[in-house]
């Protein structure tokens, strides 16, 4: 939990000058903490859990929040709340399949039958290899932001970055007996 | 990073990938791909899983109804239940997906401003900057989409009109694009900074795409055309008292701007013809 970004120093600013502010701007937050709280978990449910924990736990601890980038801090709440939770999910695995297809209908731009294999191979990933994943390719960190968010060296960041690219890229080899082209 | 022309490292691979790399070490590794094909295959997957990623969790960048009382507990319930009957009323069961959605990029466009830059705590100047970037994610959201990509064809235009008027509070006509080649689509209603506004969405022969979007502007006033780029989509908007204007394409910018004071100009007839 160590961001440090300056460029968050007028929202500090704004906050303390009105504090109705701090819920205006964790409102604002809400689309991106929804969709990375969906991006971390199996489910639509579980996405929802795991929103509603990082609010309230935002809310809980915003003595704590330092002022500066609201948004990596709630990040690094919800990474942390999805790691726990994904302990107790190890525990209790058997939930995975009609989870997994519970993906809206809406994101099936592509192949449905690929896209539900990348999210099989995506929850083999273990909690801390998917939440950098995400953080850089779908929240668009720079890998030293989530260094510091998640208060791990950049080495450990490339490290867990790198296999969880080879290995989403390995579960989908393996996989890859269904051939999605019709013979012509 | 390494200053050796033929060396390449896992880590530039990843901010290659990633979009973080400059020209040079782009380039650097661009070349190193073309000798060791089996990493270029690599690549080629990594960049795919980003995509797919991002298409599959994209739709989850929404806001819900629900969200404020998530927020604050102390809310008045009877605004929390008259708001959500009205929502459950009408606009969410025939939009929802493509409105929730679109919430979140206009939620995100009104506050990442203040949030992500320094130096501005002039909300009104907020809504001004928060326009084109949710034009620009009802473009993106909208315009990709086939089936549904409006919600009333360019068939009942004259309902078109009058309805998304009546939800603007502001007489509107549909601007005609035909002289610059191109027809009606239909158009959308969808929420701009809090409020209910218009989209309409054009396309010219090759089906290239374009749209108009109208929201409230809280405070009456004027501005020139603003010109905002981001990941290629192009952006004109302005402001014209009460009402914010924005067109937004993946075209040219000189035909964007065509379109802008075609817009501009049609948009202001119809503003002083009926009001």
């Amino acid at each position: 939990m160590s961001s440090s970004h300056d460029r968050m120093s007028e929202g500090a600013e704004a906050s303390a000058a009105a504090p109705d502010r701090f819920e205006e701007d964790v409102l604002a937050l809400m689309p991106a903490l929804r969709r990375y709280s969906r991006s971390l978990v199996r489910s639509d449910p579980d996405g929802e859990d795991l929103l509603q924990d990082c609010v309230e736990k935002v809310l809980a601890r915003r003595a704590q929040w330092r002022g500066v980038n609201l948004r990596a801090w709630a990040f690094t709440i919800m990474t942390n709340l999805s790691r726990n939770r994904h302990r107790h999910t190890a525990l209790h695995p058997e939930v995975e399949l009609d989870d997994t297809l519970g993906l809206q209908a809406e994101t099936q731009a592509s192949d449905p039958l690929e896209r539900s294999r990348l999210e099989r191979a995506l929850n083999g990933l273990s909690a801390e290899n998917r939440s950098v994943l995400m953080l850089v390719v779908i929240e668009g960190y720079r890998y030293q932001d989530v260094a510091e968010m998640l208060a791990i060296p950049i080495g450990t960041v490339m490290s867990r970055l790198s296999r969880a690219r080879h290995q989403l890229a390995e579960a989908m080899k393996d996989d890859n007996v269904i051939s999605m082209r019709r013979p012509k | 990073m390494t200053d050796e022309w033929n060396t390449v490292s896992e880590n530039d691979l990843h901010g290659y990938v990633d979009g973080f790399l400059n020209e040079a070490d782009k380039a650097r590794v661009e070349q190193w791909l073309e000798r060791n094909p089996a990493r270029a295959e690599d690549i080629r997957q990594w960049q795919a899983q980003a995509g797919e990623l991002r298409a599959m969790f994209s739709t989850y960048a929404r806001s819900d109804e629900r969200d404020r009382a998530l927020l604050s507990p102390k809310t008045n319930p009877d605004e929390a239940t008259a708001s959500a009957s009205r929502w459950n009323a009408g606009l969410a069961r025939r939009i929802a997906a493509g409105l929730l959605l679109f919430v979140a990029g206009a939620l995100s466009g009104l506050y990442a401003p203040h949030i992500l830059a320094p130096g501005r705590s002039d909300r009104v100047a907020e809504v001004a900057e928060s326009l084109p970037r949710q034009a620009q994610s009802a473009f993106l959201i909208y315009a990709s989409e086939v089936r549904h990509a409006v919600e009333v064809g360019p068939d009942q235009q004259t309902h078109l009109a009058n309805w998304l008027g009546k939800r603007l509070d502001h007489p509107l006509n549909i601007p005609d694009l035909s002289k610059l080649g191109f027809s009606l689509v239909g158009g959308r209603l969808l929420p701009v900074n809090g409020k209910a506004g218009a989209l309409f969405m054009y396309e010219d022969a090759s089906g290239q795409r374009l749209t108009v979007l109208l929201g409230r502007n809280p405070d009456n006033r004027e501005t020139s055309f603003r010109i905002d780029n981001s990941g290629g989509v192009e952006t004109f908007y302005w402001i014209d008292g009460p009402i914010g204007y924005a067109v937004t394409g993946e075209v040219p910018r000189a035909l964007l701007q065509k379109v802008a004071d075609e817009c501009y100009r049609q948009f202001e007839g119809a503003g002083e013809a009926k009001s």
